[in-house]
């Protein structure tokens, strides 16, 4: 299994509007597609196959409201929001084939984004600590003294 | 009939190996088992996506997850299999050690009411709520002795919900400024409050060293082997007293019964040599075995090992075997600290508690303690601690985080569920494990009463929120359900009388002379607590009583 390079690119955008750059990074300076593919990849379960379709789905949602010529990754960031928050809100303007479904997608999307974003770096979706650094968390371990 | 042992324990968790080393070093030769393996720090590393917090795709402990599947029976009675990682198989960790490897160390005493709750409450209907045939005198120097051998760090002069005679060993823990704040709160609603009992060692002790307050610690294993358990106390005491022999990766799936009915050894499977991923059928025997597999394992093994003169499985003549499964509602209520005041990052985390509301609350049963969360980490932040109107995504939510990580803070408590029979554990009729073993069916749902209590509860937790100046307050409510996980209890309940329980005031299953159970499964109740200490007392308590035993 693997993605046609359209669906990377609107996976790529779709992650960075889940998780913005502001004045910290965002899910894909702090690496969190890696994480992603790898969740999406890696098991090779019929769910991640399920999941990979959306991305092309995302672009024909795109198609049906802004037009042939565009995809979602070259809309505006404000059309890309606007059309994520009709997918969560469950309001496609595509048909869906089941068992795919617009809003249940976008939001186990944003759970993996999220998942890739806060979790351990060794995890692939928090490079460098990103997010960990703009909250101020850190574990703050120090290798075991005497294994037990 | 001759043995290699005297004694053969089933599962060596927080109770098996306080029961080893007592037993070892008080001249029995035991044989240890456990289906876990001895990890490492190394090997139960810091993974925010699999820990025994968050598990959200497995944990690090668990041998063959996919080989030891429960089925879980939902409210309109569908089965779902399901394994280790997903809620509903209420986990608890399966390695040397046990949960107390990973858990947060709050080592309570219960109330000594919390052994008499149909005396002093009642029976509501629907309900199995008994007293304990044991009070709170019988357990207090078993109590005692786990603080001191265990390591537990407390407030000696403030922790006043039942009699001690002696000081806990160990300075109790740093107080955060949030716990203050928290502090400060109750006393403007006449509350007391003061700092939890933790095993921790907050200063070195028993040889190892002291608690590093690093930010991952409940669910995770300690860098300084601070949090205190069995694996690291009385486990290592029993091995070196040269009387222990321990086995992991031993998996038991049956107690052996003799002729009249006696248990006289114990089936199970391990691997033909240390590394081995080949297991292999053996038997051991011994005079005394001692089930301690934690309350869903332990009522299943005994269930496992029905035999003609036994058939619906050994101690359940009464029809108990199994029932009664407890755990705790947990109602939280969630707040936003003032700007001011920062929730700090540092571990453990809980460093104020109250127990104001355990009992004497009107027109309720029972009740729970309170206490701020352990250390937070941000995925989990994320996933329940944000106000609900947060967006989940997109710069607002980026934001709220920022904002907002620091200054989440949490109030919790356990609540005293009130047991009904129809929860339980059973063996399920078609599902098997790696070794074709039928597994545990889990069924049936919480006692209306509980969620009285937890409502009562939750609303407690709100005003101590408020009162401290929490900037927003907000909680779920409570809701039927079934209940075990990591504070799983009730299975093999102790009674004086054999028609109402599993086993005897000391965990010996009626009817058999040298069969135990030793772990959560022989509550009665489950305190307004977390269950540990109490599971702890009993275990030097048991095995106490069978060196003193001929
Ligand atoms: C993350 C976490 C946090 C916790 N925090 C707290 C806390 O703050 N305070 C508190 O009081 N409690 C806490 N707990 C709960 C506490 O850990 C348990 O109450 C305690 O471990 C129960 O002890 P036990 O000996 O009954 O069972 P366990 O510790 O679960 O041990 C049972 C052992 O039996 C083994 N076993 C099971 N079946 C078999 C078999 N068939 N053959 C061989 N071996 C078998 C298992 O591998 C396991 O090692 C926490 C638990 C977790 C996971
Ligand atoms: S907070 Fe202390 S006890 Fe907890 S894991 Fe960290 S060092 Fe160990």
């Amino acid at each position: 299994m693997s993605l046609s390079p359209s669906q990377l690119t609107a996976l790529r955008s779709l992650l960075d509007r889940i998780i913005p750059a502001d004045d910290f990074p965002g899910a894909l300076a702090a690496g969190t597609d890696t994480y992603v593919l790898r969740h999406l990849l890696g098991d090779g379960s019929a769910g991640a196959h399920v999941l990979l379709l959306g991305f092309s789905q995302l672009d024909a949602e795109t198609v049906a409201r802004h037009g042939a010529h565009q995809t979602f990754a070259t809309l505006l960031p404000p059309q890309q929001d606007a059309l994520l928050a009709d997918l969560a809100a469950a309001r496609p303007m595509t048909f869906w084939p089941p068992p795919l479904a617009a809003a249940p997608w976008f939001h186990r999307l944003v759970e993996l984004a999220h998942e890739g974003f806060y979790a351990d770096p060794a995890n692939g979706g928090n490079r460098d600590a990103a997010s960990w650094g703009m909250l101020g968390y850190a574990p703050r371990t120090t290798p075991e003294r005497a294994a037990p | 009939m001759t043995s290699d042992h005297d004694v053969i324990i089933v599962g060596a968790g927080l109770a098996g190996g306080i029961l080893a080393g007592v037993l070892a070093e008080g001249g029995r030769r035991v044989l240890l088992l456990d289906r876990g393996r001895s990890l490492a720090y190394s090997e139960i590393p810091g993974d925010h996506l699999r820990n025994h917090r968050l598990t959200l795709y497995g944990d690090h402990t668990t041998p063959d997850p996919a080989g030891h599947p429960r089925v879980f029976i939902d409210g309109a009675g569908v089965p779902h299999t399901v394994l280790p990682h997903d809620a509903r198989y209420q986990l608890n960790a399966f390695t040397v050690g046990g949960g107390a490897r990973v858990w947060g160390m709050q080592a309570w005493r219960f109330h000594p009411d919390d052994f008499r709750m149909a005396t002093r409450y009642g029976v509501p209907d629907g309900s199995s709520l008994a007293d304990w045939p044991i009070g709170y005198a019988d357990l207090a120097p078993f109590y005692e002795r786990a603080e001191h051998e265990i390591g537990v760090a407390g407030d000696h002069a403030g922790t006043t919900h039942a009699p001690r005679a002696r000081d806990f060993p160990l300075p109790p823990v740093p107080r955060s400024p949030s716990a203050e704040w928290l502090a400060r709160g109750a006393d403007r609603l006449g509350w007391r409050t003061f700092t939890p009992p933790l095993a921790v060692n907050t200063r070195p002790y028993l040889g190892r060293g002291a608690c590093i307050q690093c930010a991952q610690c409940i669910g995770f294993a300690c860098p300084t082997d601070a949090k205190n358990g069995s694996h690291n106390t009385l486990l290592p005491r029993a091995l070196a007293s040269g009387r222990c022999t321990l086995v992991t990766r031993a998996h038991a799936s049956r107690v052996l019964t003799d002729g009249s009915g006696q248990a006289i050894g114990v089936e199970y499977f391990a691997p033909t040599t240390t590394d081995s991923a080949t297991l292999e059928r053996r038997t051991a025997r011994a005079r005394t075995i001692i089930v301690s597999s934690g309350a869903i394992e332990s009522a299943r093994l005994l269930l496992l090992s029905a035999s003609p003169l036994q058939p619906y499985g050994l101690g359940n003549h009464g029809d108990h075997l199994g029932r009664h499964v407890q755990g705790h509602a947990y109602p939280i209520a969630y707040g936003l600290l003032p700007p001011d005041v920062e929730s700090s990052l540092l571990g453990p985390g809980v460093s104020v508690a109250t127990t104001q509301f355990n009992h004497g609350n009107p027109g309720i049963i029972g009740g729970a303690m309170l206490a701020n969360d352990f250390v937070k980490l941000p995925l989990i932040f994320w996933r329940q601690s944000l106000p609900p109107d947060t967006p989940r995504w997109g710069l607002a939510n980026k934001r709220a985080m920022r904002d907002l990580f620091r200054r989440g803070i949490d109030v919790r408590g356990p609540v005293q569920e009130i047991p009904s029979p129809d929860s339980r554990v059973t063996l399920d009729p078609a599902v098997r494990d790696t070794f074709g073993l039928p597994v545990a069916r889990l069924s049936g749902t919480t006692h209306p009463e509980t969620v009285r209590t937890a409502e009562f509860m939750r609303a407690r937790a709100e005003e101590w929120l408020r009162a401290s100046g929490a900037e927003r307050v907000w909680s779920w409510p409570a809701e039927k359900k079934f209940s075990a996980g990591q504070h799983q209890a009730g299975t093999c309940r102790m009674s004086a009388d054999p028609r109402d329980g599993v086993t005897d005031p000391f965990g010996r299953v009626h009817g058999h002379d040298h069969l135990f159970v030793c772990d959560g499964s022989l509550h009665v109740t489950n305190g307004g607590f977390n269950p540990a200490l109490t599971i702890m007392a009993l275990a030097f308590r048991t095995a106490e009583h069978l060196l003193a035993s001929p």
